[in-house]
């Protein structure tokens, strides 16, 4: 190797030459440091020709990746295949139609109330499968009550099972009905025993008693910051108007059965002008049409509710995890929104805190999820203090070194009752069984024998594992 | 251990090393090197003819045969105080001209002792107490011989005959005698334990599968199934693996007669779940032993030994070649 000046292993020292040459480079290097005008003015550099191919000598070593295939096919539409996600089939026309099942009507939801109150030897409706009228079926779409994981496109129409947890929670509704008392619950149990089940149970009911149904399909959409948010002037929350506008509107629709005979009594401050004395079901459609005046529209109604007279109204909230913390949101310093300071998020919890309370009477459920679901320690021991407070038990305290408490999160729970639910008794499971294969869902015999076999592999009748297990895993 | 068709030397270690109880008590091992076709004398009142009195037979008997007059002149210069001066060894035993010689003297100790009691009552055909003899290569390693299947098992023969003799009634010598072929461990000693149901009426059953363990407390009840405290469902997401932890009650179909509560450690969930299988089902077991045919069918009451096979060198996993790779 020749002794150059960069080579610092080899031990001969560079020659003079070599020393005085580079110095001299260097010198000239750092009078015009930055000088770019002369690489500018140079001629471009001639495109150099591809190299001469010998016949037979490849030159091109690299070897060419295929390209990806074109899709021959057009790309589905945008939001086509979310919709495709999202769609709920309520109707399976290849199904039996069940007979003797009996709709959800007023009546059938007083004797459900009845059932337990009298014991076992009720109406006997618990453990049986009652069907959804149709108007209650279209309500209940309005609201998204009805989830894809549910299994709905399985039967000729929709029906719902009737367990002990439901004929306690109506009788609880039909008690704040009629002593226009205000139920604050909180739902609870493991993944697939039928919380949001329990919440569209009670919708059902509520829609059948002619009530106002208002219900947040899903908590984090409030909270996860998809849709778009301004401050309240005047106050430290923020609405959520388009949000607020759609639910306007799916309010108005659900119940706007009932909406269409109440009108508005008190006038209102509101940001635009609006004909007098229109009913309810117009005020919502007008409070959705812009997502700007939808927070006040909503604050009208909500207040029009409260006159005297007015029908009970059950407020719902499936997914209550994802509004016991920090929302996804930020606030103008940067900082992310407590979810409580969210006008609906806030609205939410202060009626099932029981600062606010419903003036005709009505109830406040809120139902947790247990997939996917953001941790609340708050939430949790709320529950579990609930629980141990209705059966008089001795109270859990807090953990005093957990620092993952949500002070506004167990504030807003602290005064809510909890209900836990399990998994289906045998005699439900068997009725539910007895319903699949009446359907021709379920070919197979339900017998003692393949019901107690279904319920413990289950995990002890957890429902949508025994649906799974029976009806989703048969082939 | 077969070690026949060692070297001497090495059949000696080896037989240190495998038989903490001589076969023969009698036989001499105190050198190092057994001179085992010279060490039969204190047997020869068995085998051979009793010991000669040379002096009197010198006077006596005209007519001796090989080994005895070489013997003889063994003696000669020793005269009355018997000195140990020996002219050249001599085999103390005649079967030292066979080709086995110390099978010879145990098969002819033998053959002496059943002829000798064959007289002696037997017990009921069949009452006999079970008993499980040396086997054929342990014989072999004994007696650093090679000693066919069809020798041996003459000796078996007599053995088997020899046990039949009533126990109350056995002569010593016998018994001492079956004693050396008995193998150091009875395996008919050895019998199964069955779980009996406890008095607050729970059976345990325990299982393996992999390199997971599993213990279940099997009650009368309804059908409830906790594994670890957790809910079948919550304890196993596949619906296969629930299916397998309750497969003995719904093979015998007795899913909704009894409560299990289990314990399951190690190993992962198809593991866990197998092992439980196994503990279910000797569990369940302890309450019907009638169900024993069903279970067994079943596959509830066997262990499937299957392990992970181990990783070999050369390998990058236990078969997994690495990738062919031109030079």
């Amino acid at each position: 190797m020749a002794a150059s000046i960069n080579c610092w292993k080899c031990l001969s020292r560079p020659s003079i030459a070599v020393i005085q040459l580079s110095s001299r480079v260097a010198r000239v290097a750092a009078s015009a440091p930055f000088s770019s005008t002369s690489t500018n003015l140079a001629l471009p550099a001639p495109t150099r020709k591809a190299a001469s191919t010998t016949k037979g000598v490849k030159t091109n070593l690299k070897i060419n990746k295929k390209p990806r295939p074109k899709e021959s096919r057009k790309p589905p539409a945008t939001g086509e295949r979310k919709a495709l996600r999202k769609r709920i089939v309520l109707s399976n026309t290849n199904a039996l139609e069940v007979a003797g099942m009996e709709d959800l009507s007023p009546e059938i939801v007083d004797a459900i109330a009845k059932d337990t109150a009298e014991g076992e030897a009720g109406s006997g409706l618990v453990g049986k499968v009652v069907g959804l009228p149709g108007a209650t079926v279209d309500s209940l779409r309005a609201i998204e009550a009805f989830k894809t994981t549910q299994g709905w496109g399985l039967f000729r129409r929709p029906g719902t099972l009737i367990r002990k947890e439901t004929a306690d929670l109506t009788r609880a509704l039909l008690a704040a009905q009629k002593e226009k008392s205000t139920l604050t619950l909180m739902l609870d149990g493991a993944k697939g025993t039928g919380k949001s089940m329990m919440l569209l149970q009670a919708q059902a009911s509520a829609f059948a008693k002619s009530w106002i149904v208002l219900h947040i399909p899903e908590a984090q959409e409030l909270s996860n910051g998809v849709n778009d948010y301004a401050p309240i002037p005047g106050s430290d929350l923020w609405a959520q108007p388009t949000y607020t506008a759609e639910w306007l509107a799916k309010i108005g629709k659900a119940n706007n059965e009932i909406l269409k005979t109440l009108k508005m009594k008190n006038t209102h401050n509101l940001p635009v002008p609006i004909e007098k004395d229109i009913t309810l079901a117009r005020f919502c459609e007008l409070g959705s049409r812009d997502p700007d005046i939808a927070w006040s529209f909503f604050q009208a109604f909500w207040t029009e509710l409260n006159l005297p007279g007015r029908p009970p109204v059950l407020l719902t909230l499936d997914g209550m995890s994802y509004i016991m913390g920090m929302s996804e949101y930020r606030d103008t310093d940067n900082k992310f929104i407590h979810c409580h300071n969210l006008a609906l998020v806030k609205h939410f919890a202060d009626h099932i805190s029981g600062t606010s309370k419903l003036a005709n009477g009505g109830a406040i459920i809120g139902s947790t999820s247990r997939s996917h679901n953001p941790i609340s320690l708050s939430m949790d021991l709320a529950i579990y203090q609930a629980l141990q407070r209705q059966a008089k038990q001795e109270i859990t305290q807090k953990d005093p070194f957990e620092k993952k408490y949500d002070e506004r999160a167990t504030k807003a729970l602290q005064n809510a009752s909890a209900m836990m639910i399990g998994g289906l008794t045998k005699k439900e499971s068997r009725g539910l069984m007895e319903y699949w294969a009446a359907s021709g869902v379920l070919r197979q015999r339900v017998d003692e024998q393949t019901v107690a076999e279904r319920w413990a592999l289950a995990g002890h009748g957890v429902a949508a594992e025994i649906q799974r297990g029976a009806l989703r895993m048969r082939i | 251990m077969k070690g026949s068709w060692l070297p001497i030397s090495l059949r000696e270690t080896l037989q240190c090393a495998y038989s903490p109880r001589p076969l023969t008590s009698c036989r001499q091992q105190a050198l190092n090197i057994r001179p085992r076709q010279f060490t039969t004398a204190s047997r020869k009142q068995a085998i051979a003819a009793p010991e000669i009195n040379f002096r009197d037979r010198r006077d006596r008997d005209p007519g001796r045969g090989g080994w005895e007059r070489e013997r003889e002149i063994g003696y000669q210069g020793g005269g009355e105080e018997q000195s140990a001066f020996v002219a050249r060894l001599l085999p103390v035993s005649p079967s030292y001209f066979t080709a086995q010689p110390l099978f010879t003297d145990d098969f002819l100790v033998l053959q002496n002792l059943m002829t000798k009691h064959s007289g002696l009552p037997c017990v009921k055909p069949g009452e006999h107490p079970r008993v499980a003899w040396r086997s054929l290569s342990e014989y072999r390693d004994r007696v650093g011989e090679t000693v066919k299947a069809a020798k041996y098992h003459k000796i078996v023969e007599i053995l088997v005959r020899l046990n039949k003799i009533h126990p109350s009634v056995r002569p010593e010598e016998v018994q001492t005698a079956l004693d050396q072929y008995k193998r150091n461990i009875d395996p008919f000693k050895n019998e199964q334990k069955t779980a009996q149901v406890d008095s607050l009426g729970r059976t345990l059953g325990a299982g393996r599968r992999k390199s997971a363990t599993a213990r279940a407390w099997l009650v009368e009840g309804t059908g409830e199934v906790l594994v670890n405290g957790k809910s079948l469902a919550d304890a196993f997401g596949r619906v296969h693996d629930r299916e397998s932890v309750i497969w003995a009650l719904k093979a015998t179909n007795r899913i909704d007669k009894y409560n299990v509560w289990a314990l399951s450690m190690g190993g992962g969930t198809t593991g866990q779940a197998e092992a439980l299988t196994l503990a279910v089902g000797k569990a369940l077991m302890a309450h019907e032993p009638a169900l024993k045919p069903a279970l067994r069918r079943a596959g509830c009451l066997t262990r499937d030994p299957k392990r992970v096979e181990r990783k070999k060198p050369g390998h990058v996993k236990a078969r997994k070649m690495p990738a062919w790779v031109k030079r």
